[in-house]
This record gives structure tokens, C-alpha cells and sequence, in this order.
């Protein structure tokens, strides 16, 4: 889906080059953390995919395409085909949550009747039914991000990039928005997410590309975020920060309770994701067809059809723990426990 | 769909710089009523053209007695010189000349009286103070040059004289006040073309974000871009109308209803010439909109 092949990008003449000959090959529907110090080249990554920039040795593949070899006006029709999801959201703040997401269909002129079917889909799937008309500054920062992606899934892309989606939200709410784009991965979207955040790739046990000023140092399946110390040295021992004098790491975080309406808006993409498995799996049993298709129906989680084997899922891979059939409530205090759990283990 | 959602996104564009908008819209209002005057005054100069180089003709002057012209060394035109001239004309120039009629110095005289009565300054002239002449309408009046290579120095002819000059310093203080709207035009074209650049950066530079999340999730370049180049293009455009309008009203009221009826013995130009020439204004007007959205655009909203 994917393909960097010794692709290397100098911004400037003589400096360090932001990647040095890169080759990563990321196959259709996986799920790749994309981890590394800041400047170590994750940003220059996705903005090659979206060949925001070409680079400067090497060739770039997504999907298919030979980005090299991709005339300006066929860039476009490459980005239909991406969606991007940011940390700072990005979203119109004068537009409406249904607006925004609109927004993305009309500009690449989709027909009316398209949008007013699509967005509601879309909006109900993130989670945020019935907050259609709110404007941006009266979400939640979880909320908002749930806006983003809806807004990159809402034409249903083929690769998801994720550029630090969870870095202004807390961790409950990161875990949240990260059930959410395990989904997305799940109905065959390809998902490559830059992060900093150690929990969380730890949690999701998926692909890890760790790149370290420019190189790829590291790329390994079902892995863990590694050493903090050496991926983040900054975050290191800091005797000024974190206790001054002593030279001691302080591993005490601050504790946050997340917006009540974060849960809320997990707890609705969680009801509408069983809704959608209950539905699929009805019309399964009605038709005979005794097998969970993760890839499309979308929504391969909840409850399944009771003749339904468990499907093992492409590669051995965990996703975020969820019960089947449970209601959206247990889901939530799943989702906090696990958490709590998380970090009682990262503090012992 | 699309349509529509471009046509929002203009409206809310001109409401947000509604100034500048306005600014564009006086500029080239006036800008092109310039250029719209210009053109009038040379429409004015071609009507006033066709209308008096029909009446001039050519005169051709004969030599008289007592001439000092060294062609008239041998005095008076004679019986042949006159002849050998008029076969001149008829061969060698008949393809410039429509009509020759030959003035006699008794029909000069006859003339001559009509239009002075009394004498000339209290001088009672002579059948021989006047000069025979050679009257020569021509198919074009223009083409006076040839007829004066032809027959200047020839034997018999004092002066070739065109009597176009007359008209000459009026056409030249008009092609000079046209000169200066067209010089005054351009300047206001420019400030014209760099005003709309301004507004379309700020259009774009104020709806960067928007442009932004288009690009990424693949509108067109043109898509991104038309609403800004409408921008432009319908602000320009309600100048030029304008400046139409403005034209339109100057004629009316100054030509039609006020010179047309104090000298009533020259053909103005009218309505029907500021229709034919709005073409022009709104073709300049849009496309000062186009080229300089285009330049701008490329600058600020590429993919």
C-alpha cells in the first residue's frame, strides 16, 4: 500500500537530511506506529505519502502509484485516497460538526444526496450522533478529534494518516480515539499513526517503525514503544524538571479524569459499532453465511453470529480489549479499568 | 452542487473584504471609463473623418500671371498645359481620382462673388485677380500624397493644396486628449490589476485553512482556486458595468442632448457607440481579473 524504497529528503542544501534512505514497505490493512524523537523524520514520512513533498533520492509507492512519476493535477486524485487526521485537529471553526465533515465531500464535488446519506454514517460511527449541529469550540478535545476523523474516513480512504492525533488529549480519551482508528483499521484501512505515546503502542501491540534522525532503527511486529530513555532522551533523567536536585526520573504523571463527554461519544461509537455488528450478523444468519468478514462489514466487533467462529485476524495482533456484547456502559468502565491497569503497571 | 457550494463560497468571500472589494470595484470603474473615453474620442475622430473628407478635395492651382513659383516661369497656364494636365490625371491618376472638375478663372470669379458681394476687404477684385484650378475628388481623401508626387512640379502648376489641413489641428488636439485617457487608462489599469492581486491574497491568506483541508483531502486546483478567481472576475466586472454606465450617461446627456443640439452640423457618436465598445471594457475587465488571480493563485494556494 505503501512502498518507500531508499527514499531519502534533504530540506535544505547541506543540511542533515530529514530521512536518509528510508525503505519501508507497509502492506494493505496493516496498522503502523510510526515512533521516534522529534526531527526524527515521522512528519517528512506522512508528508511524502501525501507528497506534500517529493523527496530527494528514492521512490515512493502508495497505492499503487509511483509518486515520482505522479503529475501535479493527478495529486488530487491521490489524496482522495488518503485521509489525514492531525494534533491540532484542524477543523473550520465556523462550520458545524456536520459541516466540516461535509466540507470534505463537497470540495471534491460529491452529489448532494451522497453527502446527506455519508455524514450522518460517518458521524454515528465516530460516536458523535446527535451532536451534528454543535460548532468545534463546544467539543471536547476528544470530540473534536472524533470530528477530524470522521472528516478523513467520511470518503473512505484506503490509508488513514495519523500525525499525533492523541498529543493534546488525555489518556483515557487517547485510548478512546485509538479504539476508534483500530476500527478504521479494521474495515481494511490501511492506518499509519506517528506517536510519542509509549502506552498506547504498548497497549495496541502493532507494527512499530522507530526512526532515529532520518534511519529507520527499528521495525518490528506486534511490538512495544521500547525504551523511552532512548527513543525520547530528552524525556530522560532531567534533573531540573522533574526533581531538581536529585537527579531522580519522577514516574508520577498527572492524573486526569476525562471529559464526560469523551465517554459519552466512546460509548456512542461503541453502541453503534455493536449496532452495525449486531446488524451484519443478522443478515448473515439470514443468508447462511456462517463467517465474520472483518474486512467488509467494518464493524467486525461486538457481538458476532453465536455460529460464528472467531476469525483470526491477518497477523497475530491485539487489538484494544473489548468484551464481546457488552453494553456501552461496561465498555467504558472496561476501557477505564484497562487503563488504570496500565498505569499501575508502568509505575510499578 | 458544486456550483452552488462554489457561489457560497464567493458570497462569503466579497462579504468578507467588503472594502477592498469596493476599492477593486472603483478602480477599475474608473480605469475602464478611461479607457471607454479613449475609444470614444477616436470613434469621434473616424465618424468626424468620413463625414468631412467626403466634402475636401484636392485643388490643384494653376499658375496665374506674375507668379514667382519656378514653374511658372513661363507665366499663365496655357491651353496646353491645362490639357496635358488633365490627360495626366486622367491616366496616371485614375485610380485615386473619383471626379475631376476643372475651375476656370471666370468660375472662380463667379464664386468669388457670390460669397463677397461687396469685394474682398473693400477691394473690388477682377475675373483675373482669380486663379483657374483643377478640382480633383479624390476615392480616398487619404491618399492626397500620391496626387501631389504626381503633379507638383509639374509645368503650368503653382500649388497642389489639400484641404484636409484645415481640419488638421482639431483631429490632432483629439487624437491628443484620446492619447492622454489612454496614458491616464493605463496607469489606472495597473493600479487596477496590482489592487485585485492584493485582494485575492487576502482572500486567500484569510481563508487559508479552508484551502488548506481542500488540498488535503483532494479538491482540485481549480476547485480550490475558482472561488477566488470569481471573486475577482465579479468585482471587476461590476466596474467595468459601471464605467458602461457611466460612459452611457455622458453621452446621453453631454453629446446626444446637449452638444447634438448647440452645433448640430457634426456627427456625434452616440449610445449605439458606447454599446459597441462595453464589449471591450468588460473583455479588459476579466481578463485583468484572470491573468492576475492566476498569478497570484499559483503563489499562494498551490497543491
Amino acid at each position: 500500500m505503501i512502498r518507500f524504497e531508499n527514499v531519502s529528503k534533504v530540506y535544505a542544501r547541506g543540511a542533515r537530511p530529514a530521512l536518509d534512505d528510508v525503505s519501508v514497505d507497509v502492506a494493505r490493512g496493516e496498522f503502523v506506529f510510526l515512533v521516534g524523537a522529534s526531527g526524527s523524520g515521522k512528519s517528512t514520512f506522512l508528508r511524502l505519502v501525501l507528497r506534500e513533498e517529493r523527496p530527494t533520492g528514492g521512490t515512493v509507492y502508495v497505492a499503487g502509484r509511483d509518486l515520482s512519476r505522479l503529475s501535479s493535477w493527478k495529486v488530487p486524485s491521490l489524496r482522495r485516497s488518503i485521509g489525514v487526521v492531525f494534533q491540532d485537529f484542524r477543523l473550520l471553526p465556523g462550520k458545524t460538526v456536520y459541516e466540516n465533515v461535509a466540507f470534505a465531500l463537497q470540495v471534491i464535488g460529491k452529489p448532494r444526496h451522497t453527502i446527506r446519506t455519508t455524514v450522518p454514517e460517518v458521524l454515528e460511527m465516530v460516536g458523535l450522533d446527535g451532536k451534528e449541529k454543535r460548532l468545534p469550540h463546544e467539543l471536547s478535545g476528544g470530540e473534536q478529534q472524533r470530528v477530524a476523523i470522521a472528516r478523513a474516513f467520511v470518503n473512505r480512504p484506503q490509508i488513514l494518516l495519523a500525525d499525533e492525533p492523541t498529543g493534546n488529549l488525555d489518556p483515557t480519551t487517547s485510548l478512546g480515539i485509538m479504539r476508534l482508528l483500530d476500527r478504521i483499521n479494521r474495515t481494511g484501512t490501511t492506518v499509519v499513526m506517528a506517536t510519542h505515546d509509549d502506552e498506547i503502542v504498548n497497549e495496541m501491540r502493532k507494527r512499530v517503525v522507530e526512526l532515529s534522525t532520518g534511519s529507520v532503527v527499528r521495525d518490528e511486529v506486534d511490538a512495544v514503544y521500547g525504551e523511552r530513555e532512548s527513543i525520547l532522551p530528552q524525556v530522560g533523567q532531567t534533573p531540573v524538571l522533574d526533581a531538581p536536585g536529585r537527579g531522580e526520573r519522577a514516574v508520577q504523571r498527572v492524573q486526569v479524569s476525562p471529559e464526560p463527554a469523551d465517554l459519552e461519544a466512546e460509548r456512542a461509537a461503541e453502541a453503534a459499532a455493536a449496532r452495525a455488528a449486531a446488524q451484519e450478523a443478522a443478515h448473515e444468519t439470514e443468508q447462511g453465511i456462517v463467517q465474520e468478514s472483518v474486512q467488509e462489514t467494518g464493524q467486525g466487533q461486538g457481538p458476532v453470529a453465536p455460529e460464528a467462529p472467531a476469525a483470526p485476524p491477518p497477523a497475530p495482533r491485539r487489538s484494544v480489549p473489548e468484551p464481546a456484547g457488552a453494553s456501552a456502559d461496561e465498555v467504558v468502565q472496561q476501557v477505564l479499568r484497562e487503563h488504570e491497569r496500565v498505569r499501575a503497571g508502568r509505575e510499578a | 452542487m458544486r456550483l452552488q457550494f462554489v457561489l457560497t463560497e464567493v458570497l462569503q468571500g466579497l462579504r468578507r473584504n467588503l472594502s477592498m472589494v469596493v476599492s477593486v470595484v472603483l478602480v477599475t470603474f474608473v480605469s475602464l471609463t478611461f479607457v471607454g473615453a479613449a475609444a470614444l474620442l477616436q470613434t469621434q475622430v473616424t465618424k468626424l473623418k468620413g463625414d468631412w473628407y467626403d466634402l475636401v478635395e484636392v485643388s490643384v492651382f494653376l499658375c496665374p500671371d506674375g507668379s514667382t513659383a519656378p514653374t511658372c516661369a513661363d507665366g499663365e497656364a496655357t491651353e496646353d498645359q491645362i490639357a496635358g494636365l488633365k490627360k495626366v490625371i486622367d491616366t496616371e491618376l485614375s485610380d485615386v481620382v473619383a471626379a475631376t472638375y476643372f475651375e476656370s478663372k471666370a468660375d472662380a470669379f463667379e464664386a468669388f462673388t457670390e460669397l463677397y458681394p461687396d469685394g474682398y476687404q473693400g477691394t473690388q477684385l477682377t475675373e483675373d485677380d482669380m486663379q483657374a484650378s483643377f478640382r480633383l475628388k479624390l476615392v480616398d481623401p487619404e491618399q492626397y500624397q500620391v496626387v501631389d508626387d504626381v503633379l507638383e512640379g509639374r509645368a503650368g502648376v503653382e500649388v497642389v493644396e489639400d484641404q484636409r489641413e484645415v481640419f488638421e489641428p482639431l483631429f490632432l488636439a483629439l487624437g491628443r486628449a484620446s492619447l492622454l485617457a489612454a496614458g491616464l487608462a493605463g496607469v489606472m489599469l495597473l493600479a487596477a490589476v496590482l489592487l485585485i492581486t492584493t485582494t485575492i491574497r487576502l482572500s486567500a491568506v484569510s481563508r487559508r485553512r479552508e484551502t488548506g483541508i481542500m488540498r488535503l483531502v483532494g479538491a482540485s486546483n481549480l476547485f480550490v482556486q475558482l472561488p477566488f478567481m470569481l471573486e475577482g472576475a465579479i468585482a471587476a466586472l461590476v466596474g467595468a458595468l459601471l464605467a458602461v454606465g457611466g460612459l452611457w450617461l455622458a453621452v446621453q446627456y453631454l453629446v446626444t442632448d446637449w452638444l447634438q443640439d448647440s452645433v448640430d452640423w457634426v456627427a456625434y457618436v452616440d449610445v449605439g457607440d458606447v454599446l459597441f465598445v462595453a464589449p471591450l471594457l468588460i473583455g479588459i475587465a476579466v481578463l485583468l481579473a484572470v491573468v492576475s488571480s492566476v498569478v497570484t493563485l499559483n503563489r499562494y494556494t498551490r497543491v
